[in-house]
């Protein structure tokens, strides 16, 4: 290559050099020409080296030649499939192509997904699958490695007895406990409606969300210093409720310490006694009433479905109340309806301590900014501040006020 | 990453692969890159072809990226090599690269193999509307409008929604042909745009009067207009549609707005039986009304004001022309209070009639009832868009009702007015349109209402150009 180079400046100054001066070309211009020209023979020089040794179409090759032996065998399957194995099929193309699919999908999922009605509906069912795949494989893998890292630590140690001056409870025990408890506020504990009339307003996907709040809520209650005493009303037995409980608690579900009934609560407790909590309520609860009996509506609502409790509560003529949301904290996104566990969580704090601060702290973090806790005093200050700059007026004084409580780092001119 | 500016051998796509910081997905970003420039079809190819010496198998997800580029760039032997290979390693193929195939072979002189290709798709799931889209262009272009047009109603038949590209198609590639029955599929068109309210934008309305203007042996001509408020056209004088409904289609539209706006699943959530009983016999009492006022939505107009006052100048306003009036209100306007003063209250109640409905109630179902039991003429006045009403009502055909009806009978005008100037310099009221804004025909005369740009932002706004085509 250097040689060609050398070669062509040779070529360069020998003839053109001085052609250029007889018609006067600048000087300055030629060595940019020079090099212009060089490195397009450069560039050519080794596009064209690799389409000689580079042959561009041998992927097809290579694909091709892999497909031999699986023709024949494609050949030999049925053509017609059916439409499970059709979806399957389609399944694993999704896969192929990159989309959010599960690995293993069951016979009745794959139905479930057949039966949606769009693609879109689909998509989501998938990606749901898929997620939760995702997740239980995380929560195996997390075990496995506890579990070594338990039979590691068991291994280091020496099996030197511990002594300790209490007795090892064991859940059983606390169980029984609870248990206790529980059955207590059976007899003399203030009761706590769920009401288990929105089936029809609701998807399955919902009603398997709701039976899992209210078993959380469930379960908090009872390890809760002053249970509630649960009801829940309304329900009907081979309801999807009622399955979804099966699903649940199995065979606990018959020893739980509430009470199920397909009674309305308007049946089983005075009216004037009922409150119908409900984020829709006009109301906004004060205090929380011992005396009362307060009715949550058992429902996830997913769509926009506003004012469905609302319209029971009113078609029962049953007052109502919202909780003061607005007044503590200082809201920022998320609809005011809370889960079934964190209203049970809230309702059980604001009886044994009737602190609505410390009831509120169990609203997500994410749906507000902080509590609305500013003395009067301090946000006057604010405000006064605000107007004397908005107004212009008195800026003086404030630079000497700012001047005062800070005296260090600011100084007047 | 950016993409080689040419073909690279194996030894210098592994250095690269090395330096890249993730190298399993290399390809996969590497493929996505060159498609995100345009890279030519070669590099590509040549890091296949590193792909395939490493791996011997190329995936399925790459093969969809490379065809991308192909389809992108119209490489139409690549996009069938690329088809065979898929072919003959997969029993079937999905939606996505479907979709590539069409739309590359359908802009190609192969293009009859998309329709067998789309012939594919139908065995598996429904096409997608661009897939039907590349066909429909495909077979158009080639002058074979019969074939499109059983696609078209193949698409509308499984309620795929043609896009305004297909439509427009029709009309450019069937520009001078003489053909009673291709004609007849045209107007079919521009009804289905009535139908659905559809207004065309600009290109595409061009596309209409230049296919108009073409037949032969019709002597059409189209003129670029604006349509009056009286409904007439400057162009040819025609008066267009009356915004108003006919008697059947008021009588269902009332009948829905109560089954399933004011009733819906449950009477309680908007109201109570009670109440609605109570308002049907207010209203019945006191038929009919002329205007019908959203008492609460009006007295917000000036933020600055009492609302009452708000309130109060609104129906002096309208109250001066003998009209009947109902407003409309809550509970909580009777008590006296700082917006609400007791003493405007009871002269406005001279004035006009006045329902106060139950504080978490919702007036506006009461207003819509009232206004559809008044008749035809009434009017009524708010700011609201009534977007959740009507979303209440089940089928897009009422939904479509409701908008016509909306259109003719909301006030709304007059409240902007109100905002800008003071209420004296406004001396007529009007109601938004009377004459309906679709497209629409007389036979010898066709009216097309089109939209300057593609994207008009907002639904609620009908557009005011129009083009008036006669045959002379």
């Amino acid at each position: 290559m250097q040689s060609a180079n050398m070669l062509l400046r040779k070529i360069v100054r020998s003839s053109v050099l001085p052609f250029a001066a007889q018609h006067g070309i600048k000087k300055d211009l030629f060595p940019l020409s020079r090099t212009l020209s060089l490195s397009l023979c450069l560039k050519q020089d080794k596009s064209c080296e690799p389409s000689e040794r580079l042959d561009l179409d041998e992927w097809k090759k290579v694909l091709k030649s892999g497909l031999q032996e699986e023709v024949s065998e494609t050949v030999s399957k049925p053509k017609e499939l059916s439409s499970l194995a059709a979806a399957r099929e389609t399944l694993e193309m999704w896969k192929l192509a990159g989309r959010a699919v599960p690995e293993n999908i069951s016979e009745e999922q794959l139905k479930t997904f057949m039966e949606c009605p769009s693609k879109s509906a689909k998509k989501k069912y998938l990606k749901y699958l898929h997620l939760k795949e995702l997740h239980k494989k995380n929560d195996k893998r997390k075990m496995e490695e506890k579990r070594e890292r338990r039979l590691e630590a068991q291994a280091s140690k020496t099996d030197e007895t511990k002594k300790s001056p209490f007795i090892c409870m064991w859940s059983s025990t606390m169980d029984k406990a609870y248990n206790w408890r529980a059955a207590q506020s059976m007899i003399f504990g203030q009761p706590l409606v769920f009401d288990m009339s929105y089936e029809k307003e609701m998807s399955v996907r919902e009603v398997t969300n709701t039976v899992r709040q209210i078993v959380l809520s469930e379960s908090c209650n009872r390890r809760s210093v002053d249970p509630f005493h649960i009801h829940f009303c309304n329900f009907k037995d081979d309801s999807l409720y009622h399955r979804e409980f099966l699903k649940q608690y199995s065979e606990a579900w018959d020893k739980l310490l509430i009470t199920v009934t397909d009674q309305c609560y308007t049946e089983i407790f005075p009216k004037d006694k009922l409150i119908y909590l409900t984020a829709d309520s006009p109301k906004v609860m004060k205090t929380f009433d011992h005396d009362k009996i307060y009715i949550v509506g058992s429902m996830v609502d997913k769509s926009i479905k506003t004012g469905v409790s609302l319209a029971r509560a009113k078609r029962l003529g049953l007052e109502t109340a919202a909780l003061p949301l607005e007044k503590y904290l200082l809201w920022n996104t998320g609809a005011k309806n809370l889960t079934l566990d964190q209203m049970m969580h809230i309702l059980l704090t604001l009886k044994d301590t009737a602190d609505w601060k410390k009831a509120l702290e169990f609203v997500p973090k994410r749906k507000y900014c902080g509590f609305v806790n500013t003395p009067v005093k301090e946000l006057k200050k604010t405000l006064d501040l605000i107007n004397t700059l908005k107004l212009g007026k008195g800026r003086e004084e404030v630079q000497k006020q700012f001047a005062k409580s800070y005296p260090k780092k600011y100084k007047l001119k | 990453v950016q993409p080689p500016g040419k073909p690279l051998q194996t030894e210098e796509w592994n250095k690269l692969r090395e330096n890249f910081q993730s190298p399993e997905i290399f390809e996969e970003v590497m493929l996505n890159s060159m498609i995100r420039c345009n890279s030519p079809v070669d590099v590509a190819k040549s890091l296949l072809t590193h792909l395939a010496k490493r791996n011997g198998d190329i995936a399925y997800n790459m093969l969809v990226k490379y065809l991308t580029l192909c389809v992108q760039q119209g490489q139409v032997s690549e996009i069938h090599d690329v088809y065979h290979i898929m072919k003959v390693r997969f029993k079937i193929l999905e939606a996505g690269a479907y979709k590539l195939l069409i739309k590359g072979l359908s802009n190609s002189d192969q293009w009859r193999m998309a329709l067998t290709l789309l012939e594919e798709v139908k065995k598996i799931m429904i096409p997608s509307r661009t897939c039907y889209e590349s066909c429909i262009k495909a077979a158009s272009r080639h002058q074979e409008m019969k074939l499109a047009f059983e696609l078209y109603d193949e698409m509308l038949a499984k309620d795929v929604v043609p896009t305004l590209n297909v439509l427009q198609s029709f009309f450019d590639f069937s520009r001078g042909m003489k053909d009673a029955e291709l004609q007849k599929e045209l107007f079919g068109i521009l009804l289905y745009l009535r139908e659905n309210q559809i207004y065309p934008h600009k290109t595409f309305m061009r596309s209409i009067k230049l296919w108009f203007e073409s037949i032969p042996g019709g002597n059409w001509r189209g003129h670029l207009t604006s349509i009056k408020d009286s409904g007439q056209c400057p162009v040819c004088n025609h008066q267009l549609e009356d915004s108003n409904l006919t008697e059947e289609e008021y009588s269902n539209l009332s009948e829905r707005i109560i089954r399933d706006v004011i009733h819906g699943a449950d009477t309680f959530r908007k109201t109570s039986p009670q109440e609605f009983e109570a308002f049907q016999t207010f209203v019945e009492n006191r038929l009919p009304f002329d205007i019908v006022i959203d008492g609460l939505n009006v007295s917000h107009i000036k933020p600055r004001r009492m609302q009452c006052e708000n309130l109060f100048d609104a129906v002096n306003f309208l109250a001066k022309e003998n009209a009947r009036l109902l407003v409309l209100g809550r509970k909580h306007m009777l008590m006296n209070s700082s917006n609400w003063n007791r003493e405007i209250m009871k002269e406005m109640q001279n004035k006009a009639d006045f329902f106060f409905a139950e504080n978490i109630s919702e007036d506006d179902a009461f207003l819509l009832y009232a206004t559809l039991r008044s008749g035809k003429h009434c009017k009524f006045v708010t700011r609201d868009f009534l977007r959740d009403h009507k979303a209440c009502l089940p089928d897009s055909l009422t939904r479509h009702l409701f908008r016509k009806w909306q259109r003719g009978h909301q006030i709304v005008n007059m409240l902007y007015k109100i905002l800008k100037k003071c209420f004296s310099s406004v001396l007529s009221q009007q109601p938004a349109f009377r004459y309906d804004c679709v497209v629409q025909t007389t036979g010898d005369t066709w009216h097309i209402p089109y939209k300057d740009v593609f994207e008009e932002k907002y639904s609620y706004q009908v557009p005011r150009k129009w083009l008036c085509i006669q045959e002379k």
